[in-house]
């Protein structure tokens, strides 16, 4: 074959090769090139688990609903399947969430494992491959929430979960926890030593989540990685600069990997190592305002020493139902916000319903259309000057 | 006594008999001379029962609370002391709301009597006199509320009920219910052969209630005037010119005068009837939208036909706990004032909880400056 003829052939070659790569956009993107960026003007509306006060948790439909009604960050927990797939989902066992007792199949997969220390039996999804795991349906925990979705959602895997929030037709950020690492590396081996914690970060490089808090890139896909293991989160800051948060359990609950106690961990020794590592802690919300009889004794100081460090502050978990409100807020969940955000002042809230959070904020504090803080720094100036003149001018 | 000496003992005689009724406003109200008017441009805040979802129903404390939380109407229950007294309170019985069980002294009292076609067991409030009734203390009636302020509250008179109204710092309109009115007319006879009716209505007037709808006189002070017993408001209609509505229960339930069915109350021949002595209707909100399996269903055209009449809309009852939420609401009373407000569309709102409805509203349709 002469060169010549050669050289068609290297082109299609060339083609083909490329073919499988598009350098075209979506045709259902180009609308949104320029999609709504995160909103970095006021605390975070972050949907724990998805919007599961009205959809079974961590199922793509609560994601997605939860991204439909204004969530800054959808929420997971990250745990791992038999054959070392990472899964969404939030407790250790099946047997509360889904519908595992009724695959007759699985029957004789009940095991008693020491969770955390305390002798746990029942379905462990660490048993299950992924295969097994997808024939299983999700149910929503609480008797009292809408059951109608109940059996109709599979579990969805970490990869399904990023996808969702890649997806979105605005800027939506993850924030996935490494769950249970002490536990899971106990019975899950992956090849060539990898351990969960590496697993982890490989997936979200996978699909390029990089960079600082606040960085270009992390604007692009924001993303706060939370654990409740302080070794998981300094052993993977050697990994990825993306930014941390160290989750706080209550004050009765040592760490599951150093086995420290409550006020070790939020002593200002332990702040000051701790800030090198992460960008904010996630408390549960009754450690940091006590509470007695169900009303709210006097605000500890935890979040002034926290902000102190340039900490963030995102208490864990607001829910509507009355039975979670302490009566100060008077049976009104819109109340409790208010309370949180405006008078003991933190950064994001992990919220069973993104729609309430969402009302209020849109109420209360709504975004500018202009993001950027000087230019609605000079239109509020600017609504100051039309009150007054407004007011002089009805006399 | 000549006559020079006799001008001033009738001087000083004129400036004792005044003395009694100064002319001078009280020091605590020169401030507010000109209170804040009833607002009349967005649908009604009805304070059920007081801020009840914080404090005892029907106590002065409840009361205040929804004032200070931003009620329009403070709306309350009518019944009789058995010495002919009206007074706040809900249940024909006493045993759910007070600790009455706790006084030995009234455990002889219990009795059964027919209400509404039921026969009933227990403390019946026409066979206390307020004497006894004020040793009673008040108790919240849900015990997933706030228990703090049991036992600590009164049962407050009618007039006493008024009062608060008038005193608060801004026009607030009372929304008081002839409750009963069959039973307590069978156990309770005032002199003159007055009725409960009489009464409730002289009660009003001793304290300056009047005027039609958004008259004048009404918007100083505000009152609607409400009622399941469409015999009773009718009977009123010729005491007084103060708006009524007609209360509507279940649809199960029959009037407990006339004994009439939901059907036949709401068709558009009673509507077209009952016109003519209400300013409005307040029903059950759960049979202007059916319900089912805790999902509502499609609305009923009775807002519809009300409106077509400019007969006002005022449902009952709202409540932020979840337990009274149907799913389409997800949990959040919120959606809840939002759906009836904005997609129903209806004219005021009975609530329990007169914060969250006042912060909604706020937010959402603030008043004009």
């Amino acid at each position: 074959m002469s060169f010549r003829g050669f050289l068609p052939f290297l082109c299609l070659s060339l083609i083909a090769a490329c073919a499988a790569r598009p350098f075209y956009p979506l045709p259902s993107k180009i609308a949104n090139h320029n999609r709504q960026p995160l909103q970095t003007s006021r605390p975070y509306n972050i949907a724990h688990r998805g919007s599961n006060g009205e959809i079974p948790e961590a199922t793509a439909a609560a994601y997605m609903r939860a991204i439909a009604e204004g969530a800054d960050f959808i929420e997971t927990d990250i745990l791992s399947s038999k054959d070392g797939v990472l899964i969404c989902f939030h407790d250790f066992t099946l047997d509360e969430t889904t519908d595992v007792a009724d695959h007759k199949e699985f029957a004789n997969r009940k095991r008693t494992y020491d969770v955390q220390g305390v002798n746990t039996t029942g379905f462990f999804p660490i048993d299950f491959t992924l295969e097994e795991l997808k024939k299983l349906r999700v149910n929503q925990r609480y008797k009292f929430r809408d059951q109608q979705y109940n059996g109709m959602f599979p579990i969805i895997t970490f990869e399904e979960f990023i996808s969702i929030a890649l997806d979105a037709p605005r800027v939506v950020g993850i924030y996935p926890e490494i769950k249970n690492p002490v536990l899971i590396n106990q019975h899950v081996k992956w090849p060539n030593g990898k351990r969960f914690e590496d697993k982890f970060v490989e997936t979200l490089k996978k699909y390029e989540y990089k960079g600082s808090y606040m960085s270009k890139d992390w604007l692009e896909k924001p993303l706060f990685i939370q654990s409740f293991a302080p070794t998981s989160l300094v052993y993977i800051s050697n990994l990825t600069d993306s930014p941390k948060i160290f989750l706080i359990d209550d004050v009765t609950i040592p760490t599951q990997d150093t086995n420290q106690s409550y006020w070790e961990i939020t002593s200002d020794k332990y702040l000051d190592f701790i800030k090198e590592y992460v960008v904010g802690i996630g408390p549960w919300k009754d450690t940091l305002v006590p509470v007695k009889d169900n009303y709210l004794q006097p605000p500890t100081d935890l979040v002034a020493r926290a902000h102190a460090r340039d900490l963030q502050v995102h208490p864990y978990t607001y829910r509507d139902e009355n039975s979670f409100l302490h009566f100060d807020f008077h049976q009104d969940p819109y109340k409790e916000y208010d309370y949180w955000l405006n008078t003991i002042g933190v950064d994001g809230l992990f919220t069973d319903f993104t729609g309430s959070l969402h009302r209020f904020q849109e109420w209360t504090s709504p975004v500018s259309q202009n993001d950027s803080k000087s230019k609605s720094n000079a239109s509020r100036l600017l609504d100051k000057i039309g009150l007054l003149i407004s007011t002089y001018r009805n006399g």
